[in-house]
């Protein structure tokens, strides 16, 4: 064996070796996932196909998902969801961005107290943030108190009476609750750029408008893609605000098809089949969503 | 030691898996293996006995949800029970009903009875559904010699399934109309006025009261259909004829209540606030001059003691232009279950039917603390119920409220009754908003019918 | 100039904290009054606090719920940050075609409703006898897609150089991730860790329908035990409730500066 082929037999043996200690590394994980959630999804899955009352099911090939067309309530709740991914999700992820990038200053005083105050919202339990929000949008409410004060309306508005205003107070419920969640990701993520870029930057001259969308928002890129496929899986399975909030609603026009997939299952006759095809289609949305991100935010440089 | 136990118990599940899906049996090995090393962190997977049904000849498990009404309910019936059977023991796990619904769907329909206990209690609206749906998960226990004709007929016929008896009757939710007595003397009515009325002279009245003092007389829940049931029942009405079929549209007395709403909203005579606390709230905050509801309110409103001596009950309005139209109704309320998952039914029977269905001097024991009404006929008789009670002006509101239950039309609730109440509640909201009650009620009975096509 | 958009930054980031801050602010006051008061709208600390203590520690067993959910969340949150820094590191640093293939699957576990999943899951977990255990809490959310793909991407931040140099220097691959990752990444654990913590603290759905023994009970079960029955009573709600909030806030407010202040230094 001449002495360049013994090289390269080494490099590729040294290469083999990374690859499968890489899989061993990811194995726990992996495994985990496939028995916790994959069979689970299985069964799901074939659940999808049947239809029945309780536990008497029967093979109903695509019935299930023709059905899906037909049903009024969860086309509304589709829409809804649609609603609330595409009005909430940007500008609660902008707004994270911004707050952590200012919370990032160094020589800003009482970091903490503001961090940990801006995180509380996500902490806060839904039954005490639930009753808070209801009744400051209540007719005689906090909010239209203040309206009225101000002059902009003659009487109270019963915001959660109507279809509008009441998807608007979710959509802030949801911003006031989940930006501060998100705002720790990109704290830490702000860790790994080099403070003195700023600092060069700073002395450059640089609005903190530019630095913010020409290093900040760069440099959290991964980040920024983590964050933004969460909130879509996550807006995409609403469940807790639509049930606690409005409980879906006035006449539906605030309910999500988590909410609806819940009432099929435990609140109905159960009809699990049906709920099943519908998780599915979500599944199908919420994928399409997440590979075109990744598509969009996820090369390496 | 501690690494062995956890590779195991992740082996176990992991074959039970794959048996189930099918997949070969040889990956479970090496995969299991490998998992060794991660699951060391996760500690000690404890064996924690599992409190389901008992397997002691002696002990009963009971699921079930308040500790001030029916776990106390349970805890006295079981001190009762031990004055006969000293080594009796009851497990109470408090449940609420929520998850008593999840629970017993999610064991029902994995076919996997054995984490029920014996006995449970379920909302008397979800009987039906939950016997229909899973009559594998329920003991008929007609023949148990409990004397079930010692209950009122409409509070029966929620457990009661193709003939067969399924549960024991516990709580009653017979309907009350509750005035501010203050508020309607300064409009010159009495409790009197709003007794054996219709609604048309409760709207009536009701206006001239919010004329005299700004005060409106009800407040409800807005998208909650209750005050709905509550009026269609009173006629005898129900959303589902006798084979179930669904009876929204072309239902004389649906529509009259649906009317009768809509005028109720449009005069102003009733206020719709957002959600249950706010309603709370609105009678706690002298907001409106009355309220109506199943008598369990009673509770909620005795906890503003300042109100004391200001309020009276009477019945509640009735229909006018449908036939068997009562001042009566029923708004909730629960009945007892015995699982089939319970080895020892005999003693399940024989507790429930010397305690909740064979001793006044039970009912007699629980009423003064938890308000807990019988719906058990002999307890109306029991003097405890003919005291008269100093928040209700010395009025004899318990035994009032048993002549009531007395009186209240059967309804059939159906087994898909949560989609129609729903499907209501959706028209209600449109109704009220102005949309017309004919085909917003088609609407309505085409989303119960579709959700009903499975 | 400085100074303007200095105290500007401070009156954003004030009014943003206090609307933050505001229900929590109301939880508190209102476990201080009684139930009567709450629902008046009182806006003033009341005096029922003791009261309310009493009345809820007669009520429930908070220090069993309080012990249940401190073990579940603290071996869930070890167990989670272990195996998904190492599959995130893993996904990242020795990526190739296969790999990245796999992680885009393992993202489709969260893409389903858990309400879907649920009963197959009790199924898997009543037969293997895990109903009421430890084991049972935990097995299906010790691996989350969405802590795999926080490391992997934190990890996407990791210098390869230092990679190769400890590897000429004789490291093995795990010594690599845990002496040379591990340390570095601090910033990504501790906003993990809160995270992590955060949720299985608030876990609901899943321990309800898999525990069914009083003694198994945790924090968020209690409360809802509290809002369930024809009268609730608000003061003793709302204690519950903060009492449940609270060790959430703990370990964010101790925790905020490792993730938020990093370590500077360690990567250059």
């Amino acid at each position: 064996m001449s002495r360049a082929n013994k090289t390269t037999s080494q490099k590729l043996t040294l290469s083999k070796k990374q690859n499968i200690s890489g899989w061993f590394f990811l194995m726990p994980a992996t495994f985990l996932i496939a028995i916790m959630s994959f069979i689970p999804m299985f069964r799901a899955l074939l659940l999808s196909f049947k239809t029945g009352v309780g536990n008497n099911l029967k093979w109903a090939g695509i019935f299930n998902y023709q059905r899906l067309g037909q049903d009024t309530v969860f086309i509304q709740a589709l829409k809804n969801n649609f609603i609330y991914l595409l009005i909430q999700v940007p500008i609660m992820l902008l707004l994270a961005l911004v707050l952590a990038s200012m919370l990032n200053n160094k020589h800003l005083r009482f970091k903490g107290l503001f961090r940990t105050a801006i995180f509380l919202p996500c902490a806060t339990s839904l039954v005490s943030y639930a009753i808070i929000f209801r009744s400051l949008f209540a007719v005689d409410g906090l909010v239209n108190l203040i309206l009225i004060r101000l002059g902009f309306l003659e009487v109270g508005y019963n915001f959660l009476a109507h279809p509008n205003s009441a998807r608007m107070v979710i959509i802030l419920a949801l911003i006031w609750r989940w930006t501060g969640y998100n705002m720790v990701f990109y704290l830490a993520g702000l860790q790994n750029i080099e403070y003195s870029v700023y600092e060069a930057a700073m002395i450059d001259g640089a609005s903190p408008f530019k630095t913010f969308f020409k290093i900040t928002v760069p440099l959290l890129k991964p980040t920024i893609l983590l964050t933004a496929i969460m909130s879509t899986n996550g807006t995409l399975q609403l469940f807790d605000e639509s049930v606690n909030l409005t409980n879906g609603g006035p006449a539906n026009a605030t309910i999500t098809m988590s909410h609806y997939i819940y009432n099929l299952s435990f609140k109905y006759v159960p009809n699990f089949g049906y709920a099943a095809a519908m998780s599915y289609l979500i599944l199908i949305l919420v994928a399409v969503l997440a590979f075109v991100q990744m598509k969009v935010g996820d090369k390496r440089d | 030691m501690k690494r062995k136990s956890i590779a195991l118990l992740l082996a176990a599940v992991l074959s039970l898996s794959l048996m189930g899906c099918g997949a070969k049996q040889e990956a479970a090995q090496p995969a299991a293996e490998e998992t060794t090393e991660a699951a060391t962190d996760e500690a000690s997977a404890e064996e924690a006995p599992a409190a389901e049904a008992s397997a002691d000849s002696n002990t009963l498990t009971v699921w079930c949800w308040d500790p001030a009404f029916n776990i106390y309910a349970m805890e006295q019936a079981a001190e009762v029970y031990k004055e006969k059977n000293p080594d009796f023991v009851l497990n109470v796990v408090e449940t609420p009903w929520a998850d008593i619904q999840t629970k017993l769907t999610t064991a029902a329909t994995s076919s996997d009875l054995s984490s029920l206990p014996d006995i449970m209690l379920l909302q008397d609206n979800a009987f039906q559904k939950n016997v229909i749906s899973y009559p594998d998960a329920f003991t008929d226990i007609s023949g148990s010699g409990i004397a079930f004709d010692q209950f009122g007929g409409a509070k029966l016929a929620y457990s009661t399934v193709d003939g067969k008896n399924y549960g024991v009757p516990f709580d009653n939710g017979a309907v009350i109309s509750c005035v501010r007595t203050d508020v309607l003397e300064k409009a010159g009515y009495t409790v009197d006025d709003f007794t054996d009325i219709t609604w048309s002279k409760y709207i009536e009245i009701g206006k001239d009261v919010l004329a005299k003092t700004g005060t409106p007389m009800l407040s409800m829940q807005a998208g909650e259909t209750d005050l709905i049931m509550m009026m269609l029942q009173s006629a005898g009405g129900s959303l589902f004829d006798a084979e179930g079929n669904p009876t929204i549209v072309n239902n004389a007395v649906l529509a009259e209540v649906m009317g009768v709403y809509q005028e109720l909203i449009k005069s102003g005579v009733l206020i719709e606030v957002n959600d249950w606390d706010q309603y709370i709230g609105t009678l706690t905050n002298s907001t409106v001059a009355g309220t109506i509801n199943g008598c369990w309110i009673l509770a909620s409103i005795q906890t503003a003691a300042d109100q004391s001596g200001k309020w009276a009950i009477t019945n509640m309005p009735k229909l006018e232009t449908v036939d068997g139209a009562t001042n009566y109704s029923n708004n909730g309320g629960s009945s007892w279950v015995v699982t089939s998952n319970c080895k020892n039914v005999d003693l399940a029977t024989d507790f429930l039917g010397s305690t909740f269905a064979g001793s006044v001097e039970f009912y007699e024991k629980i009423l003064p603390s938890s308000g807990a009404l019988a719906t058990y006929l002999p307890a109306a008789d029991s003097a405890v119920y003919g005291e008269p009670q100093a928040f209700f002006n010395d009025q004899t509101i318990y035994a009032l409220i048993t002549e009531f239950a007395g009186k209240v039309p059967s309804n059939n609730t159906g087994v898909y009754y949560y989609e129609a109440r729903d499907a209501v509640a959706t028209a209600l909201t449109n109704v009220v908003n102005g949309a017309d009650i004919t085909s917003e009620l088609q609407a309505a009975e085409d989303t119960v019918k579709f959700q009903m096509g499975q | 100039m400085i100074k303007i958009k200095r105290s500007f930054q401070y009156v954003v980031l004030t009014v943003v904290s206090f609307v933050s801050v505001f229900p929590l602010l109301w939880m508190v006051i209102s476990a201080t009054n009684t139930s009567l008061d709450v629902t008046r709208g009182a806006m003033l600390p009341g005096k029922a606090l003791i009261e309310n203590f009493q009345k809820l520690i007669g009520a429930q067993n908070v220090s069993q719920a309080m012990m249940n959910s401190f073990k579940y969340a603290i071996l869930l949150t070890f167990a989670s940050l272990c195996i998904c820094s190492l599959a995130g590191y893993g996904f990242e640093i020795f990526h190739d075609k296969g790999k990245d293939v796999v992680m885009g699957v393992i993202l489709l576990a969260m893409m389903v409703p858990f309400a879907a999943t649920m009963i197959p899951l009790f199924q898997m977990f009543s037969k293997a006898g895990l109903l009421n255990t430890t084991a049972g809490f935990m097995l299906p959310t010790i691996s989350t897609p969405f802590l795999i793909m926080l490391f992997r991407q934190s990890a996407r931040s990791f210098p390869h150089d230092i990679i190769e140099a400890a590897r000429i220097d004789g490291l093995n691959e795990f010594q690599i991730f845990y002496k040379m990752f591990f340390p570095t990444m601090r910033s990504t654990y501790a906003a993990a860790m809160t995270i992590t913590f955060m949720n299985a603290w608030n876990n609901y759905l899943w321990p309800k329908v898999i525990m069914t023994d009083q003694k198994s009970i945790t924090m968020p079960m209690l409360v809802a035990n509290l809002t369930e029955g024809y009268v609730t009573d608000y003061g003793v709600l709302m204690l519950g409730v903060l009492l449940c909030t609270i060790p959430t806030i703990i370990i964010f407010f101790v925790l905020q500066k490792s993730f938020a202040e990093g370590i500077t230094g360690a990567v250059k």
